[in-house]
């Protein structure tokens, strides 16, 4: 069966977020079927058997989180979309909601079906304004038409969608962080357990997914697992938005089979690095996500075959970089956001993020001590794994991989009194350094 | 979760041990003796998680897990001391120090600073930190908080502390990242009856008093285990002394009456102890009587009286009513009533804390051992005695904070009396004219016990000392009396009185100062050891 595009087939085709459009291409017919001829415990275990993996960052089995939530609870139980997409290099989700809102509707129909959830929430980024426009006005739609509401596609099925915006913090993305923004309260993440399946919106029980996850459902329940397993590598299969910016030629929102090689990826659907120039490095799932070297790019994007590259999938927000890239600027661009999004609740991100930035920061301006890449390697080590959320690792992931795999960029900095950039701007303070220090 | 009344089997550095079910590793681990460090953990408080600094190894985890709130599980493996919990301390505490500044040497938590007992012990010995460290903002939170913003590790304790005990609500984290610092919302600043227990329970020097600020070094100050008698609650108090004054109160732990709080009307109230009409000397006929003098004018006076009546306050301890009672009793044909203070508001606070209209701390004490009409049907037989003239000699003793004396009535019809001796701790129109006037001592200053309004035994502990008081306390004076009368060969301390007391009362029948010990008993609750009826049958 040959690849057929789910998420991006007519983007580019006029008022293709229209309901009558999206119903022209057959659209809610599967969550019309799944309403009235389904029963929740066959749809949860034919998310299962398709594997479907969150696309959010984590690669959790779908089906198994939803096999979390109670089957009887005397709470509500909720669904909340995680359409925060906060992740640098990462655009994938707004595609979604900007053209294809209905395709997410539906899969909130299909997945609250299974779960028995009649509210669902959906946590837009605060900067997306056009697509939370966008998704309120297909909300208002679908209300009007009688797919969501008291009696959902003409069933007994009860569903509200209430859009709830964001207002610019990246923790929010983090799901208990999402809900507890949600809830009113200062967006920080919550202790683990309890986990949100079991007490996690307002205390009840919550599945929290991904919009791009939740676009995939209405095209399991049409070809059946068993097809959409073969789609891509057993282990991580479906369709999947790549994100592509950075030094190419042609960046964007590519929708390819999981699996695709990276290189294929940037060379052939991204068009190459820009301007002719020779890869250095490329950042394979957003900003979190352990940087490759162009020597690396040879591999599979897909959860697992990331995964034993050293990296991870992540949010597929790949970033290029090419060969004039100073990598002491890139740390610093990447240090800086963690330090000044970090929520500050646990110790070791709330000062580690910042001390990085500042190493980041001394050495790129001239500043910088050669046992500071030992430093840096040893803060992430005391970061890593000690927090309540991944905000720390994922600050972590990309300094140590950085400074590890570019460290002649590094050690160039230091001796020439920071980074090109700098001393070119700079010429007369270079080799003052220890005025910093 | 299993449940609450089985016991569950787990290994804490090698070593199988047993603890109740649903125990955290740091609670469970602390009753085999294994003390894990803590910032953010507070056992009056909910748990937040967000120090790390209570990590440790887990057979369950490939991260180290937080102690404070993962609970013990059969079969979990717990190590505190392998490298990689020592790794994770010392990480946590690395990354504190980084912002923190090093201004000890100013700074009014240093002595009793978990952060600085925690650096000492997992800390390291000089740092890597080599950048400029943050500033944050200095400024007032209230008109009894300060907050040092470079100091504060955002623990979150006297956030969730006003959230949850004081339900006040007024404190929030602002900022993100290494710039969060607490703070209060423009124009609502934390102003409860509470808010001096966020400095207590800061383990930095963030939260400061601005009453305490700059005042003492906590190391060279005395502490006496005592008790507030601002109201009828008597929460547990430690009095801090310095050389000789009070300098501050902090409350005292303990789960049966105040748990670790106290309420500011107590916690700043033992100014009066230093007001300038404080009584410092007895004074007989407007003519000074030498400390050791009193006791025999006390005496002459008596001794020539008629009819004596005893007005006595509920701020006396135990003890000293005791031997009122025995020198009433001895003079034959006297009477004793009691007065009370004005009543306050009552203050219920969410976290269970009681703040009590009751302003009298022995009211329950003084009805055991001078009757339970003492304050009504007794108190209203003097007023009119008094008023008919028909008391001879009046012994008034106008204690507690003093400065309204008995209140208006009874200051007027004090007066009223032939002969006066009055004990008060402020001058007033009590004392224009008294026959004899005799320092007394103030709460915080007796040495006793004390029975709250739940019928509980507490012993007052003083904080006198030569350099503060000069003057005989009440129950060394009342003594002296008794040896000139001829009953008593010499002064007991507050312990030997209390003894007698037991012995002579079936309310305080089984109890003693020792078996009081720090945190008091419910007088219904007899100790073992001391209980003839309940023990042998």
């Amino acid at each position: 069966m040959s690849f057929r595009k789910i998420f991006t087939p007519y983007i580019h085709e006029d008022k293709c977020h229209s309901l009558k459009f999206y119903q022209g291409k057959g659209g809610y017919e599967q969550a019309r079927k799944a309403l009235n001829d389904w029963q929740p415990d066959d749809l949860i275990e034919t998310v299962k058997a398709a594997n479907l993996r969150g696309r959010g960052g984590a690669g959790f089995p779908t089906g198994v989180k939803w096999g979390f939530v109670p089957k009887q609870s005397d709470k509500p139980k909720y669904l909340a979309v995680n359409a925060d997409e906060s992740e640098p290099g990462t655009f994938k989700d707004r595609l979604i909601m900007e053209k294809n809102p209905h395709l997410l509707l539906e899969g909130i129909i299909i997945c609250c079906k299974a779960v028995g959830i009649h509210h669902a929430y959906i946590y837009i980024r605060g900067e997306f304004v056009f697509g939370a426009n966008r998704l309120q006005n297909a909300i208002d739609r679908a209300y009007s038409e009688g797919i969501l509401g008291e009696n959902c596609l003409g069933s007994d099925f009860k569903l509200d969608v209430t859009v709830h915006r964001g207002a610019g913090a990246y923790i929010c993305g983090e799901e208990t962080g999402m809900l507890t923004s949600i809830e009113g309260d200062r967006g920080q993440p919550k202790l683990k357990p309890p986990f949100p399946a079991v007490e996690g919106l307002f205390g009840c029980p919550t599945v929290v997914n991904n919009v791009e996850t939740l676009a995939n459902l209405p095209y399991i329940l049409e070809i059946g697992a068993e097809e959409y397993r073969k789609i891509g590598p057993e282990n991580s299969p479906g369709p999947k938005l790549f994100c592509v910016s950075g030094h190419v030629e042609k960046p964007g929102v590519f929708e390819l089979p999981m699996g695709v090689s990276l290189r294929t990826l940037i060379d052939e659907h991204a068009g190459g690095v820009w301007k002719g120039r020779k890869l250095k490095a490329v950042i394979p799932g957003g900003s979190s996500a352990h940087v490759l070297t162009a020597d690396e790019c040879d591999v599979a994007m897909d959860i697992e075959s990331l995964a034993a590259a050293g990296t991870m999938l992540g949010s597929a927000g790949v970033i290029v970089m090419d060969e004039t890239t100073c990598m002491v600027d890139a740390l610093l661009n990447i240090m800086r956001f963690y330090h000044h999004e970090s929520c500050g609740q646990c110790t070791p991100c709330r000062e580690g993020t910042g001390w990085l930035e500042k190493i980041a920061h001394r050495i790129a301006v001239g500043g910088g001590r050669v046992e500071d890449l030992d430093l840096v390697t040893e803060v992430c080590d005391r970061m890593v794994g000690k927090t309540i959320c991944a905000l720390a690792d994922a600050a972590a992931f990309p300094a140590e991989s950085i400074v590890k795999k570019f460290r002649e960029d590094f050690v160039a900095a230091i001796e020439n009194g920071g980074s090109p950039a700098w001393v070119k701007r700079h010429p007369a303070n270079t080799g003052g350094a220890a005025a910093h220090v | 979760m299993s449940d609450s009344n089985s016991t569950v089997r787990w290994t804490l550095n090698g070593t199988e041990v047993e603890n109740e079910a649903g125990m955290t590793i740091m609670e469970a681990a602390k009753v085999h003796g294994v003390d894990i460090p803590q910032f953010c953990y507070h056992p009056g408080l909910s748990i937040a998680g967000n120090c790390r600094i209570c990590m440790v190894e887990s057979n369950r985890s490939p991260k180290p897990v937080i102690s404070c709130s993962e609970r013990i599980a059969e079969g979990l493996e717990i190590k505190t001391q392998s490298e990689v919990a020592v790794d994770a301390r010392n990480s946590v505490m690395e990354f504190q120090l980084i912002n923190h500044p090093l201004d000890c040497p100013v700074c009014d938590k240093a002595g009793e600073c978990v952060l600085q007992d925690h650096s000492y012990e997992h800390g390291p010995d000089r740092s890597r930190f080599v950048e400029d460290k943050n500033i944050r903002h200095t400024k007032e939170l209230g008109p009894t908080i300060d907050i040092w913003g470079n100091r504060c590790i955002v623990c979150t304790r006297c956030v969730r502390f006003c959230d949850e005990i004081s339900g006040t609500g007024e404190l929030c984290v602002v900022e993100r990242g290494d710039r969060s610092v607490v703070d209060v919302f423009p124009g609502v600043p934390i102003d409860n009856s509470l808010a001096g227990n966020t400095v207590d329970i800061c383990p930095v020097g963030a939260l400061i008093s601005s009453d305490f600020k700059y005042e003492a070094r906590v190391w060279n100050m005395d502490k006496t285990s005592s008790v507030c008698g601002g109201c009828s609650r008597g929460c547990n108090v430690e009095v801090e002394t310095l050389d000789g004054f009070v300098k501050r109160l902090t409350p005292r732990e303990n789960l049966d009456v105040n748990d670790w709080w106290m309420c500011d009307h107590g916690r700043y109230g033992w100014r009066h102890l230093y007001a300038d009409s404080r009584l410092e000397g007895a004074q007989h006929d407007g003519q000074a009587v030498s400390p050791t003098g009193t006791s025999g004018a006390l005496h002459q006076l008596l001794s020539s009286s008629s009819s004596t009546a005893f007005l006595v306050d509920p701020f006396m301890t135990c003890e000293e009513l005791h031997l009122v009672r025995s020198i009433a009793n001895s003079l034959g044909g006297s009477t004793i009533a009691g007065w009370l203070p004005a009543a306050g508001t009552e203050e219920n606070f969410p976290g269970g804390f009681k703040i009590s209209a009751d302003k009298h701390p022995n009211r329950k004490g003084a009805e055991h051992v001078l009757g339970g009409d003492l304050f009504t049907t007794s108190a209203d037989q003097l007023k009119s005695a008094l008023s008919n003239g028909s008391i001879d000699t009046l012994v008034a003793f106008v204690g507690g904070d003093g400065f309204e004396g008995a209140g208006g009535e009874w200051n007027d019809l004090i007066s009223k009396a032939g002969k006066r001796i009055v004990f008060a701790t402020q001058q007033g129109s009590w004392c224009e004219g008294a026959d004899l006037v005799i320092p007394a001592t103030a709460p915080l200053e007796k040495e006793g016990v004390w029975v709250n309004e739940d019928d509980r035994a507490q012993r007052t502990r003083s904080c006198r000392s030569l350099t503060s008081n000069h003057f005989p306390s009440e129950l060394v004076v009342l003594q002296e009396l008794q040896v000139h009368m001829e009953q008593r060969n010499r002064p007991l301390s507050a312990a030997g009185i209390f003894r007698e007391l037991s012995e002579a009362s079936d309310a305080f029948s089984g109890h003693s100062h020792s078996s009081l010990g720090d945190s008091g008993s419910p007088l219904s609750q007899r100790p073992a050891a001391m209980s003839s009826e309940g023990g042998q049958s």
